[in-house]
């Protein structure tokens, strides 16, 4: 049952093997379920959007993938690295699943106490073993890509909120990731800021970088995305090409859902 | 005023000897004191029970128990176990445990200060527990104590005039002596108090100063 729901979308993108799959991932706070039996699977290169109302496990969805969130039941398998929900994580999967997948926050979370530099450098000495020179010289073309070389020796609180979160885009491929997860990028942003942070996002999404964008910028999602996911209530409850499903969607909630966020 | 001044100055190197003392014994408790409160704050929030619970004892006695009681009976106290220590030995371990108590609740703060997201965000970047604490949340955490700690740090200063109690030769047992000796404890006690503000004064100015500064980048 868990290969039906994806085996239409794989079928559609990607013949190939998927980069990332989940099976049955569930998660529950004690007796509240947030997370209910999600089948996902990723072909590379391929940008789903996840979209819903708040609370219905979207960022919860994102956290589990990575780990920061671990699932209580289901399997996340990345590449030939399948971690399962009820055993604690080796370091070594772990490590592959933290390198092989970036992430992007709401709140940018960029490190306030070093330079933007040490920022993206960070991770490329104490993650790839780097040297500071090696790594530096990566940080500058990634804060260039970004549009950001000239902030590389300010301090983050110097930059706009837009500069944030785009230096944190830069973090985060500053390990060559595989997948890129964005848990509401623009959400944090006023729209003009947002917009910084959209475009860097679909520069990416069409150099190939495989991604996975909760958000709420609907445009985004239907314009940007191969395939958008709408959760409700911890579960899926419609996927498909990001048109079909934005335009002309089946089920009831998701309607419901569409419907709500059009109207505004 | 003649007599006192003269008084005070032929005293004064015995009294300088004395704070020397009582600087060293506060120096070498705090380097002592302040990584050990470290490891206990990390302890105290540590996923091990047994951990935790050692922890938690060494830090709740290190603060219920007054540090001369600390003092002595590491002095007069081990001894019966057989363990006997000098005076300035003594002295460091009793001023280290009160110190790292102390420190360890100032230090916890300042680890609880830090974001979640940090610890998130260097998680996600694919740092390993220790160099997540060490590149990303001590950093922070220290920062944010750091005023805190050099506050306690000075109260330290002044908590070793109670190492008199123990025969350490401080600057108060040096007054003492003095004293005893001359029977003028009045003006000699005067003279120790002034050389304690004479040091305690300036640093908590120089705090504030840094506090001030640390604040206006935060």
């Amino acid at each position: 049952m868990s290969l039906n729901s994806s085996s239409i979308t794989q079928a559609d993108v990607a013949p190939k093997q998927p980069l990332l799959r989940l099976d049955a991932v569930g998660k529950t706070f004690g007796t509240h379920v947030v997370l209910e039996d999600i089948d996902l699977s990723l072909a590379a290169g391929e940008v789903v959007a996840i979209i819903g109302p708040s609370g219905s496990g979207k960022s919860t969805l994102l956290r589990c993938i990575n780990q920061l969130e671990p699932p209580t039941t289901g399997r996340v398998t990345i590449g030939d690295t399948t971690i399962e929900a009820g055993h604690t994580p080796t370091r070594r999967e772990l490590m592959v699943l933290r390198r092989s997948i970036g992430m992007v926050f709401q709140s940018f979370n960029l490190f306030p106490h070093l330079t933007v530099l040490r920022n993206v450098s960070l991770a490329q000495e104490r993650v790839m073993g780097r040297t500071r020179e090696q790594a530096d010289a990566v940080s500058m073309q990634l804060l260039a890509r970004v549009g950001l070389a000239d902030k590389a020796q300010q301090f983050p609180s110097r930059c706009s909120g837009g500069q944030q979160q785009r230096i944190a885009i830069a973090r985060a491929l500053a390990l060559d990731p595989q997948i890129m997860l964005f848990d509401e990028p623009t959400s944090a942003l006023d729209p003009e800021l947002g917009l910084e942070v959209l475009s860097v996002m679909r520069e990416l999404a069409e150099g190939g970088m495989t991604m996975i964008v909760v958000t709420h910028e609907m445009r985004f999602a239907e314009n940007v995305s191969d395939r958008v996911i709408i959760m409700a209530d911890g579960r899926i409850v419609e996927q498909g090409p990001s048109g079909t499903v934005m335009r002309n969607p089946q089920t009831e909630r998701a309607q419901r859902f569409l419907h709500a966020v059009k109207d505004r | 005023m003649n007599d006192l001044v003269d008084f005070w100055l032929e005293h004064l190197p015995a009294m300088l000897d004395g704070l020397m003392v009582s600087v060293q014994v506060t120096g070498v408790s705090l380097a002592i004191g302040v990584p050990l409160g470290l490891l206990l704050a990390l302890a105290v929030q540590s996923r091990s029970k047994p951990m935790r619970g050692i922890a938690i004892v060494v830090v709740e006695v290190g603060r219920g128990a007054p540090a001369l009681i600390l003092l002595q009976f590491t002095y007069f106290g081990l001894p019966n176990a057989g363990l006997s220590l000098d005076s300035f030995s003594s002295a460091v371990i009793a001023l280290a445990w009160c110190t790292g108590a102390y420190t360890s609740e100032i230090i916890r703060a300042g680890l609880e200060a830090v974001p979640h997201g940090q610890k998130e965000a260097a998680e996600a970047i694919g740092l390993n527990h220790l160099d997540a604490l060490r590149y990303v949340i001590l950093p922070q955490a220290l920062r944010v104590s750091v005023p805190a700690l050099l506050g306690f740090s000075i109260l330290m200063l002044q908590a070793s005039s109670l190492c008199f109690a123990i025969a350490l030769p401080e600057l108060v047992s040096q007054a003492y002596l003095i004293g005893s000796t001359t029977f003028r404890y009045m003006p000699i006690l005067v003279l120790a108090g002034l050389l304690y503000a004479a040091i305690c004064i300036p640093a908590t100015i120089a705090v504030s100063a840094l506090e001030r500064k640390l604040g206006a980048h935060a």
